[in-house]
């Protein structure tokens, strides 16, 4: 027997209590545990965006096209490393509820860009640069869809005409199925070769959506960006480049203010649990004033009263607070599909946990100091008194 | 029984403020016990006896005078130190027992030597031990609302003295217990006191308890009204 | 004495015993009333999305894209199908004969939200002539009319007060472009006040789109003429558009949006539910273990154990109406008329207002008294059912 089977038995000494206690807290917790994690894959555009990766749009809007010519005058320009586009498709697969994020783009150089993004099977890479009536389509999409290599598959779009048959519909074969090289990135997208997109389209042809690029040095990023900008001004296409997390960011807030919609609901969950656990664990040590008062005659110090009193508070935030964390990680998981497409690589991260149990200190910490001071300033003429 | 006092009150005097009313509790009191007695405080309630065994104990400071007790000056003591002193020299023993209601008969009386440096192994020896000499061996594993009165207050006997004390306070300790069982506690106190050499200080109302103490000291309003042995 | 006036007497004891327990009540209430309080201010968001997008929509007029759209920005339209939809049976036509049909040019643009200071998309859009005869409870509320054919826009009621830069008399550079706010109108608050509005010609020749239109707008004689313009558009090959009342166009893009903000309130606030489900239950079950001689005391003098079962449950119940009033108070507080932006079904944003609605309030109070029901019942069945030894006071 140590302190430690004190401090439990004295939690445990009332279980409905301290299950109930340990419901909010676990609550409080799955809720920090899934929408902190939420919120970090919502902004991981920003976050998880290169150093080095730059986004040129047309100035009007990102929506809105530039020449294919532009392409190889940013090339040109000093200080990028490669450049590629990309071009939105507003794909869908047999049904238009089935939407797919899809995306023409120029293969070799695009794969480069976002070379750390993806990884690919070397072969299925290679096959997919050689054959231009190819995809390559994320882990995510082929799982939703039960899509293979070598699956021939019908992408129908919701802006553009396929002139060669007249529908909107393209067909491709899946030459690659790529996953995911690092944290937070998602694979809830497809890529095909703008070429074979481009010459078959019935309007909008040689012009492109977005220019990405890599520079040589993040230092030269502001440079890069003046440069490019300065190159189209006064053009019919005048250009706006930014950093790629400059750009994601842009977009996400875009949808709203989603980190202070999570900070709301944690924060009211944590106002609660500190209401409900603060007052229940002052409660819960006046009711033991008497064996309180009987440690203390025993000779127990003050300080170790204060600490068993303490670690009582601490203990129930870590039991709750844990067992939340571990219901986030399964939903984190339950829920990564249905929100890939603009929360990619959802999962309950190392930071997240760390900030959890940082709460849990705190938590631990904030409902016990009341009830700990009370415990160590208890008199114990006054606690053996007479009831 | 060696004749060195082992407790030594000098003046002590306690009063308490009430509002602006200030209540004396006694004044000027002495009393002087010797190692290895066994003694009986009697009086009325409000008499200041239970004030005077808090005293003995370390668990209540007097307003004015000395309190000695064990080779120490305990009214001066520091908490810290004190609290350290109480574990090391005395053992109490209270009218409801005071078990801790989520430990079980052997887990109450280890309590104390968490405050020691001893092993787990020794100190479950000590338990048993304990629990033998109050003849509760065979309650090891039973939780407080398990037992009958006399058996909680002889694991409260077993907790006083797994520690080896010099000094045993008990207050009312058969308050609570009908007469039969009443008797085998004050029967064991007295084998505490004769087999082991322990002093032994019990506050009780009942003339029949003081009986089984070497002698017994009448205190009302503060003031020792009788004595058979003359005190410092 | 009757069962109802035991009860009676007993649940005033019992209320009246309240403040003695005061914290532990408190965080009861405090509880309900955040759970309340986050779930209002869902719905409410929801809500006002969602009458934002579907006041938009008139029953007869009809809205015409490419087949498979969806949205005006996917879509396109040619001047040739423009003309043979004002040639179409059903649509309304002014006293001098013109078909009341405008083809329309939806133009993404960047502008600065105010709250964020961030880049944001923003419809420019392009009406034919009869664009405003089409809409009804359009209003110019400051300013004048753009000229036809003239850099010059209108701005929404909305997007003014959401977006940095849309003062009337204001420059503003959308493309290659310098366009004047000569204008600013209302429109009862409907996704078109969070637009630019121009004159077709202007944002086709600005914008380099000569001929080419996003969708077609026309006013029918009734809603039925709506989906026999489309019997009529799928017939004729030249035409092949897909053809909705405005009405359904907003309504369901109301549904997904609107619908996906609502599907995130309930399960937040029901998951949140259940942490003060727990703190009801630890309340409720302190207040009857403090009560519990007095209980024993009653049930002894003859009291049954009726009343105090009803005298916890009402206890439990009055906390979590408190609890749930309080939260719909912050709700309203904070969040009724707060205005927001996010995209609508087109890429750009639409702003508009939380709208907490008494039928909302309605819910919350519901949830708070299902919170305060489950909460009250267990521990009301406790104390119905404390022995009556208890009266003795055992330590």
């Amino acid at each position: 027997m140590g302190d430690l089977y004190l401090i439990r038995k004295n939690l445990f000494r009332k279980k409905t209590r301290a299950v109930l206690m340990m419901v909010a807290i676990f609550v409080a917790f799955l809720l920090f545990g899934v929408l902190g994690s939420f919120e970090r894959a919502f902004n991981s555009g920003e976050t998880g965006a290169s150093a080095t990766r730059l986004v040129v749009n047309n100035k009007i809007n990102f929506t809105q096209p530039m020449p294919i010519a532009y392409l190889n005058r940013v090339r040109a320009v000093e200080g990028v490393r490669v450049a590629s586009h990309w071009n939105w498709f507003g794909g869908y697969f047999q049904e238009p509820r089935n939407f797919v994020i899809s995306f023409a783009v120029e293969p070799d150089t695009y794969l480069d860009v976002v070379g750390t993004d993806y990884a690919f099977v070397p072969e299925e890479k290679a096959a997919f640069l050689a054959d231009r009536g190819s995809i390559a389509v994320g882990d995510a999409v082929a799982k939703k869809f039960g899509w293979q290599v070598g699956d021939r598959i019908p992408l129908t779009s919701n802006i553009f005409t396929n002139r060669s048959t007249g529908n909107r519909t393209w067909d491709f074969t899946i030459a690659a199925i790529f996953t995911p090289a690092r944290d937070l990135v998602g694979t809830d997208v497809v890529f095909f070769h703008y070429e074979y997109f481009n010459e078959t389209r019935s309007f909008g042809r040689d012009f492109i959506g977005s220019i990405v690029l890599e520079t040589t040095d993040p230092a030269l990023n502001d440079k890069v960006a003046d440069a490019i900008d300065a190159l189209f001004a006064n053009s019919p296409f005048e250009t706006k480049t930014v950093t790629e997390a400059a750009f994601n960011k842009a977009f996400a807030e875009q949808l709203g203010n989603i980190t202070l919609i999570v900070t709301l609901v944690v924060g009211a969950a944590f106002v609660t649990i500190l209401m409900i656990v603060g007052n229940t664990m002052v409660m819960a040590i006046r009711e033991r004033t008497r064996e309180i008062g009987v440690l203390k005659t025993l000779g127990f110090p003050n300080g170790r009263i204060f600490r068993m009193v303490l670690g009582e508070s601490l203990l129930l935030s870590f039991i709750g607070g844990g067992l939340g964390l571990a219901a986030a990680y399964g939903a984190c998981i339950f829920l990564a599909p249905l929100v890939g497409g603009f929360a990619p690589g959802l999962t309950l991260a190392l930071p997240v946990v760390l900030a959890g149990v940082g709460f849990m200190v705190l938590l631990g910490f904030v409902t016990g100091v009341i009830p700990a001071m009370n415990a160590l300033r208890l008199n114990i003429v006054t606690a053996l008194g007479r009831d | 029984m060696s004749n060195a006092p082992l407790i030594r009150i000098f003046k002590a005097s306690k009063r308490f403020t009430k509002g602006k009313e200030t209540i004396t509790i006694f004044e000027n009191l002495n009393l002087s016990i010797p190692q290895g007695d066994f003694v009986a405080i009697m009086g009325p309630s409000g008499s200041g006896k239970t004030t005077l065994l808090n005293l003995c104990g370390g668990i209540d400071r007097p307003t004015s005078g000395e309190v000695h007790v064990a080779g120490a000056r305990i009214d001066s003591l520091p908490e810290g130190a004190l609290s350290k002193w109480r574990a090391a020299n005395v053992g109490f023993i209270f009218q409801f027992y005071n078990l801790m209601p989520m430990l079980t008969a052997a887990k109450n009386v280890e309590l104390p030597l968490l405050l020691t440096k001893l092993g787990g192994a020794e100190r479950r020896k000590r338990v048993e031990t304990a629990l033998k000499l109050v003849n509760l061996a065979d309650r090891l594993n039973h939780l407080p609302r398990e037992m009958s009165g006399g058996q909680m207050q002889r694991v409260a006997i077993a907790r006083a003295m797994v520690s080896d004390p010099t000094l045993l306070l008990c207050d009312e300790p058969t308050g609570d217990l009908d007469r039969t069982t009443a008797d085998e506690i004050l029967k064991t106190l007295q084998l505490l006191n004769r087999e082991l050499g322990k002093t032994i200080v019990m506050v009780t109302h009942d003339p029949e308890a003081a009986k089984y103490a070497r002698r017994t000291l009448h205190l009302d309003k503060g003031v020792f009204t009788e004595r058979d042995v003359a005190a410092a | 004495m009757s069962l109802a006036s035991q009860i009676v007497t007993v649940t005033a004891i019992n209320l009246r015993s309240i403040p003695q327990r005061m914290w532990v009540s408190l965080s009861t209430v405090v509880a309900v009333a955040l759970v309340v309080a986050v779930l209002l201010s869902f719905l409410a968001m929801a809500n006002g999305f969602q009458q934002t997008l579907r006041g938009s929509g008139a029953p007869d007029v009809a809205i015409l894209l490419r087949g498979g759209a969806g949205a005006e920005i996917n879509s396109g339209v040619s001047r040739d199908q423009l003309r043979l939809i004002e040639e179409a049976p059903g649509v309304v036509r002014t006293a001098e004969g013109k078909p009341l049909v405008s083809g329309e040019l939806y133009v993404i643009v960047d502008a600065v939200k105010k709250a964020s200071g961030t880049q944001a998309n923003i419809a420019l859009r392009g009406l034919g002539p009869e664009g405003f005869a089409i809409r009804d409870g359009f209003r110019l509320v400051e300013g004048r009319m753009y000229e036809p054919g003239a850099a010059e826009i209108i701005v929404g009621r909305s997007l003014l007060d959401e977006f940095a830069g849309f003062e009337l008399g204001k420059q503003v550079r959308l493309g290659t472009a310098t366009w004047t706010v000569v204008g600013v109108f209302e429109m009862g608050g409907t996704v078109f006040e969070s637009e630019l509005w121009a004159d077709v010609g202007a944002v086709q020749s600005l914008f380099r789109r000569t001929n080419f239109f996003q969708s077609i707008r026309a006013r029918m004689e009734n809603p039925e003429a709506v989906s026999a313009l489309n019997d009529y558009s799928q017939a004729d090959t030249r035409l092949k558009l897909a053809v909705k009342s405005e009405q359904a166009y907003f309504a369901d893009q109301a549904g997904g949006a609107g619908g996906f903000i609502q599907n995130l309130g309930w399960p937040l606030a029901v998951i949140m539910s259940i942490g003060a489900l727990a703190g009801a239950l630890n309340t409720m079950y302190s207040s009857v273990a403090a009560r519990t001689t007095e209980i024993a005391t009653l049930r002894a003098i003859g009291f049954g154990g009726i009343p105090a079962f009803v005298g916890t449950l009402t206890e439990s119940l009055l906390l979590s109406v408190v609890g749930g009033t309080v939260g719909a108070l912050l709700a309203y507080a904070f969040f009724d008329g707060l205005t927001a932006s996010t995209f609508g079904g087109s890429f750009t944003q639409v702003v508009f207002s939380f709208q907490l609605t008494p039928e909302l309030v309605v819910q919350g109070v519901v949830l708070a008294l299902v919170v305060g029901l489950i909460g009250g019942l267990f521990p009301a069945i406790r104390a119905a059912r404390v022995p009556l030894v208890a009266a003795f006071g055992e330590k």
